[in-house]
This record gives C-alpha cells, structure tokens and sequence, in this order.
C-alpha cells in the first residue's frame, strides 16, 4: 500500500506526530504497539492541562482516537524491517502488511535490551547474545535459548533452527503475531513459559535456570526483547546511529536520509512525556512539509 | 581500507606485528556495520599498531580458534599473542585507551 507518511512507534511522540501529519492532510499510517511504549505503564502528572494522575495506556489510547479522526490509519502491530528503495522508503510489518512512503517518523522509543539476571553480564561473548542474526552461525549443532515475548523473539527463534538442533523459546506471553509464532514452532522451536531466574556456566554459558527450578542445558542464549531496534531499522534506511543507539536529527527533526524524521525518547533525553509530544508534533509537520514539496 | 585477513593470512599478520587489532565481524551484523567506520579511522590513526578485519563467516576455523562466539569481537594480540578480546560494539575513544596501555 502506498502512503505519504509512516509512523513506526505508537508512543506520545508518534501519536502526536500522526496526529499533526493527518491534519495536513498528508495521508498517514502509524504503525506500532501503544502497550509497549514506556509511557504506558506510567502515571502521569506533570504532563501540561492534565490533571493527574492518569494512566498513561488511557492518554495513548484517546490519542490513537485523535489520530485516526484526523484520517490517520492506525496498525496495531511491530515493523519488522524498513529500507530505502530510492527516495520512497518500504515498511513492513510482522503480519506481512507493506506500505511504501514518501516519508518515515521513526518514534520507537528507548528498547530495554538487557534482561538483568545473574549471569548475563558475566557470560556476554562467552554464550550470551544479543544480537541473533549476527551470531547464528556459531551455534550450529548446538543447543540455544531465545528470551522474549515479542516480534524479535520469534523471528530469532525461527532463524536460530536453522543452526542449532535444539532452540527452546523463553516466553510465558507471547506478543508476536501469530504467523510468526505459528512459523517457529512448526520450526520445532519449544516453547517454555516459565521465566528465566539465573544464568549459570563454566566460562562459557552451561544452563539457564528457571523460576520452577528447573534447568534447561543450553550452549548460547540470545536475548531479544521488544520490537527491532531503532539502531537497526534507521541502519537499513542508510542512516548510522550514534554510539548511544539514540538518532541525530536538526532542529526539524530531520535526519542526514531526506524523509527520515525521527522524535521521541530515540532521540535522546529527558525520556518525558511533554517532551516527546513536542518534538512529535515537529517532526509530523517537517514530515508532511517534505512530503508536499516532493509532491 | 583495511586489510581483510583469512585463513592463510592471519597468523603472519599478528606474528609480523608487535601489536595488532583485528576486527571480526561478518556482513549481516548490524553492530558489525556500526563497527567498520570505527575501525577505518582508528586504522587511518593508528601509528604504534597494525589493524586488520577478519570475516568470521568465511574464517571459522579462527573464530572456533579463539572462543568468538559473538561479533563484533576485537581481538588484541601483542608479539602474536592474544592479550584482549573485547565483546561489541565500542566507541573509538575506549578502543584507543586499550591499544595505548598494552
């Protein structure tokens, strides 16, 4: 499908950015999942007009409202990857729905990478990964756990059979689309649903700890919470981000690719509501000037 | 650009060195991508250390060699032995400080 302006993120600073993109009347998709914006789980207070305080799931839900009454259409799932064909930019999501833009507003947030478990740090390099594209390759003929409820998750546990011989998934809830989770089990990826307590080895990583108490022997254990990183998507659309993994933009929000914006907390701190709703209305008006100019 | 090692290259560069700075990584790794322009510069600067990239994909024997189970992976080595290994990406500055004190 083609569009002028794709949202990836469904945080304050999306929503706000599709709010203002939609009515300019440039034609508007934002893409993501508002329940896993860090402002969801929050209370908010200090958040100007706003007498608090207020769950932030029910600002992010009236403002998906918002949003979708100024025309903007809204899908409720992860991206899955984001390249540059020429000067349009092809977004695709974990059901397989494919939009191509004039446009991108990268506003996914600050992604919680570590899972913070003893064990993890002391074996990073040494079995613990995080990053399953890059180190498939040297688990071939051996035993892994992947970590994480979400599109990442399923995805690496999908790949990661095609390399090991035996690939248990570590989820108790699993966000992924269903085609993706339908996917890595019909891969034989098992699923366990008890959560990882305790990383245990000998040098190199030897078993993952359950919280039932049972242990699981494995070689490697990819950790792969959330979504696909902002670093990874702005990548495949020929930006490089800092070394903070946050994205460089001007006082427009533009970043060095034209018609790639990007605000919010990815853009770096203070992580605060007001903040990213600011910078999002900057960014969805920069976006649709530009999408008008190259009309 | 940096010179890529392989099988048959690698042991005469990190012997031929007093201290060297490979950089192994392989194409699909998005950390990896993020590393290389790192590298090229510090390569460009480096004046007391020699630098080179090792692709892990095609070179596993070397990977297997020396315990790489993740990339990107800098492996240090001064008179040809391995003195470092360091895990992911790092910032120039930190890659710098550490070729200084060995």
């Amino acid at each position: 499908m083609e569009t002028d302006i794709v949202v990836i993120g469904a945080g304050p600073s999306g929503i706000q950015a599709a709010i203002y993109a939609a009515r300019r009347k440039v034609s508007t998709v934002i893409v993501g999942k508002p329940s896993n914006s860090a402002a969801a789980d929050a209370h908010i207070e200090n958040y100007f007009g706003v007498v608090g305080p207020v769950k932030g799931i029910d600002l992010l839900g009236n403002g998906i409202k918002q949003a979708t009454a100024f025309g903007a259409e809204f899908v409720e799932e992860n991206v899955i990857s984001a390249e540059r064909d020429g000067k349009l930019f092809i977004v695709k999501t974990e059901t397989g729905k494919e939009y191509t833009a004039k446009s991108v507003i990268v506003a996914t947030g600050i992604s919680r990478v570590k899972l913070g478990i003893p064990g993890e740090k002391e074996f990073i390099g040494k079995g613990v990964s995080y990053c399953s594209v890059c180190d498939c390759n040297f688990y071939k003929g051996k035993t892994v756990a992947v970590i994480g409820d979400e599109t990442e998750a399923a995805m690496s546990a999908d790949l990661m059979t095609k390399y090991a011989t035996q690939v248990y998934w570590m989820t108790k809830d699993p966000k992924a689309a269903k085609a993706l989770v339908d996917r890595a089990l019909l891969a034989g990826v098992v699923m366990r649903d008890s959560p990882p307590k305790e990383i245990k080895g000998d040098g190199k990583v030897g078993a993952l700890v359950l919280e039932d108490g049972s242990e699981i022997a494995v070689d490697g254990i990819f950790i792969e919470l959330g979504a696909k990183s902002a670093a990874d998507l702005v990548m495949d659309m020929d930006l490089m981000p800092e070394m903070d993994d946050t994205i460089k933009v001007d006082a427009k929000y533009a970043t060095k690719v034209p018609g790639l914006f990007a605000c919010g907390d990815v853009v770096g701190k203070p992580w605060q509501v007001a903040r990213a709703v600011g910078q999002g209305c900057m960014a969805g008006l920069s976006a649709a000037d530009y999408v008008k100019g190259a009309k | 650009m940096v010179a890529e090692l392989n099988e048959s290259t690698f042991d005469s560069f990190i012997d031929g060195n007093k201290k060297a700075l490979i950089d192994c990584w392989a194409p699909w790794c998005g950390p990896c991508r993020r590393m290389g322009p790192i590298i090229e510069e510090i390569a460009a600067e480096a004046k007391d250390f020699a630098v080179a990239k090792l692709n892990t994909d095609d070179n596993q024997s070397i990977a297997v060699r020396f315990k790489i189970n993740a990339i990107p992976t800098l492996l240090v080595f001064k008179d040809g032995v391995l003195v470092q290994t360091l895990v992911g990406l790092r910032p120039k500055d930190d890659i710098l400080r550490i070729m200084s004190g060995i």
